[in-house]
């Protein structure tokens, strides 16, 4: 007996899958803040670099002594000291502006760089632009709010991003735990079915997830299981019965042929009878087996082309006589049909069960009738009709059961047996068996190649 | 029961059921047959080695070595002792897998001592292939190429029916014929009927061979089956 495994939460796949997909969007989020940073910063440089480009320009035509002005005048406004300037001598020296000195290892090629002011603690956008009369001109920018744009993306990140993963995750774990305990129930439930409490049944939830539907898939596999399980017993009870009726009367017959049977001959014929009684339970034994035997389907194997009108023809000729016997008209209508897949034997058996219940069944006077012919769509069809009693349409599924027999016929020899073992035979070969009314009587048809 | 009467047949049984082997061993050793009983496989396939036996009746499922090992054996060997089978195995696959190893007959269990008698008897008295076209049993004649039966002078007129089993019944005279064998061998049939199909049949045939007034050809044998027997 497998004892309940302890299931760790780390091993549900709901966990894992949590796992998975916190992982999956932490990535996808860190990549598309990176996505936004990077295009803010690459085009808010390209509109700085452009500004400082275009402001060089202008700047680098004026006169030597408009442009102290100028510069002057444009820096006047900027109070948030955004925009830089700084005219240098040739020397170094500063002659205006508000840069306090020249920034360190910036070309001066007309080009926007990136260049620090150490005086000033400065990070600037800046062109620097050589002058005829030998000055230099330098004009920038502060990009420390693009620098701020990297610290407000990573505190947004961590105030997003983090919270939202460890959310991710407790939800995970919750389900998980959910799962766990349900998936818990499961076990230790089928551990109590595995000890033989067949009226358990798996938990649900009754949200309708992947695993209630399993568990309810399962509950109804019980179920049928459970169904099954009372049909076997109630077969089993009426082996029982079918047994104990033989028996006791062989018991009764040996006795009676212990205790009063005066000569020989007389002797010899009571247990004569008791032998017959014997075979009788035998020979039920007999045939409740080779019922399992072929339930099990075990001869598919042994399938083979057969010609269903030569068979029928040979179970006719050896049913012949006993129609004469007991006067009832046996008359044939077999059509040469094409060779089918099955086992030669057992569809023999079928078609002799059918005419021996059809002839059995047919009062001195009546007809039986044995037809095979090809329907539609090449589906072939063996009617055994007869003009006995009949069979009550509510009972039309009964009489394939084991052990079935309607009360009308419970005054004429049978075991019971012989349509299951024709079910179980059309079953196996994949035929339809169907019992119409033949007004009088009844007629069994089978179908193959449906 | 035996063909000569001083040579006694010998019968060889290997069945490890105790019981089912001591009720075969007494019962055809009263029937003048000498039986030896082997209780396994091993000793059963190295007295059958011998090839001394005129019949080997063998189970199906032996301790030790499984009743077809010892059959395919015995064929390898080129020992062509007739062997019957019995088993508890009804199944027809079994039965067809049981003749393919190369036993001559096989009987599912529970069985009545008569229809082993009679199988065993039907094998040791296996009819010979002849090139005969006429077969004779008494004053009963049978033209397989004209396709006529008389008895005596009188013309019989049988249904082709009526003739398959006659065919069969004049080429085993004398033999004690079961339902279940005549079920097997004329029709070709393997089960068990529950209408008592093969009475009826003889039955019919019976009316035809023996007119009122002559004797019984076809007899009747209690709790066996039938026999035709040359009676006049």
């Amino acid at each position: 007996m497998p004892t309940s495994p302890v299931l760790s939460l780390t091993r549900l796949p709901m966990f894992r899958l949590a796992l998975l997909y916190s992982v999956l969007f932490a990535f996808s989020t860190l990549v598309l803040f990176a996505f936004i940073y990077w295009q803010t910063a690459v085009v808010e440089t390209q509109r700085v670099d452009g500004q400082l480009m275009h402001d060089a320009q202008f700047l680098g035509h004026l006169k030597p002594a408009e442009l102290k002005d100028t510069i002057d005048n444009r820096l006047m406004p900027d109070f948030r000291r955004v925009a830089h300037a700084g005219l240098f001598a040739a020397d170094g020296a500063r002659i205006a502006g508000n840069l306090p000195d020249l920034p360190a290892e910036l070309a001066f090629d007309g080009m926007v760089h990136r260049a620090e002011v150490p005086a000033a603690h400065l990070t600037i956008r800046a062109v620097g632009l050589p002058l005829p009369d030998g000055t230099r001109l330098v004009i920038g920018r502060n990009v420390e709010s693009l620098d701020n744009l990297q610290t407000v993306v990573i505190h947004a990140l961590e105030l997003g991003l983090v919270p939202a993963v460890l959310l991710a995750l407790a939800a995970g774990g919750l389900a998980s735990q959910r799962t766990r305990k349900q998936l818990q129930k499961v076990h230790e439930t089928a551990e109590r079915i595995m000890k033989g409490d067949l009226r358990e049944r798996l938990p649900t939830l009754g949200g309708g997830d992947d695993l209630d539907r399993l568990a309810a898939s399962v509950n109804h596999m019980l179920d049928e299981i459970a169904r099954l399980m009372d049909d076997m017993k109630s077969v089993g009870d009426n082996i029982a019965h079918d047994l104990r009726t033989p028996l006791t009367r062989v018991r009764a017959r040996l006795e009676r042929a212990r205790d009063s049977a005066s000569t020989q001959a007389e002797w010899h014929e009571m247990v004569d009878r008791a032998i017959a009684g014997l075979d009788q339970a035998l020979r039920l034994i007999t045939a409740l087996l080779r019922i399992g035997e072929i339930e099990g389907g075990r001869r598919r194997a042994a399938f083979e082309p057969v010609a269903l009108h030569q068979i029928a023809a040979e179970i006719a000729e050896l049913y012949e006589p006993i129609a004469e016997e007991k006067d009832v008209a046996f008359s044939l209508s077999l059509a040469e049909v094409p060779l089918i897949a099955g086992d030669r034997d057992l569809l023999s058996e079928l078609i002799s069960n059918l005419v021996d219940n059809a002839l059995k069944f047919t009062p001195a006077g009546g007809s039986v009738v044995l037809s095979l012919e090809v329907e539609h769509s090449g589906v072939l069809r063996l009617a055994v009709a007869d003009t006995g009693p009949g069979i009550p349409p509510e009972l039309h599924d009964a009489v394939f059961q084991r052990f079935f027999r309607s009360d009308a016929s419970r005054s004429i020899e049978g075991y019971g047996l012989g349509l299951s073992l024709v079910d179980a035979i059309a079953k196996l070969h994949g035929f339809t068996l169907e019992i119409g009314n033949n007004d009088p009587g009844c007629v069994f048809i089978l179908r193959c190649g449906e | 029961m035996t063909t000569d009467s001083h040579v006694p047949v010998r019968l060889l049984v290997i069945e490890d059921d105790q019981e089912t082997a001591d009720e075969i061993v007494s019962e055809f050793a009263e029937a003048g047959y000498e039986v030896k009983h082997a209780a396994d496989g091993p000793q059963g396939l190295a007295l059958a080695g011998g090839g001394t036996f005129d019949l080997i009746i063998m189970d199906r499922m032996l301790p030790g070595l499984d009743g077809l090992a010892i059959l395919g054996a015995l064929r390898q060997a080129q020992i062509s002792t007739p062997v019957i089978l019995m088993s508890a195995l009804g199944d027809v696959d079994e039965r067809v897998r049981g003749l393919k190893a190369g036993g001559d007959d096989y009987l599912t269990k529970p069985f009545v001592m008569a229809e082993l008698g009679a199988r065993i008897e039907a094998l040791l008295r296996r009819p010979a292939l002849s090139r005969e076209t006429v077969l004779r049993v008494g004053s009963l004649e049978m033209d397989l190429i004209e396709r006529t039966v008389r008895r005596g002078s009188r013309e019989i007129e049988l249904l082709p029916r009526e003739f398959k089993l006659l065919d069969y019944l004049m080429r085993r005279p004398g033999q004690v014929l079961t339902r279940a064998m005549l079920l097997e061998n004329v029709w070709n049939y393997r089960f068990i009927a529950e209408t008592n199909l093969v009475d009826v049949h003889v039955g019919k045939l019976r009316k035809k061979i023996d007119a009122p007034g002559e004797a019984p050809m076809i007899q009747s044998v209690r709790g066996s089956g039938f026999m035709l027997v040359a009676n006049g």
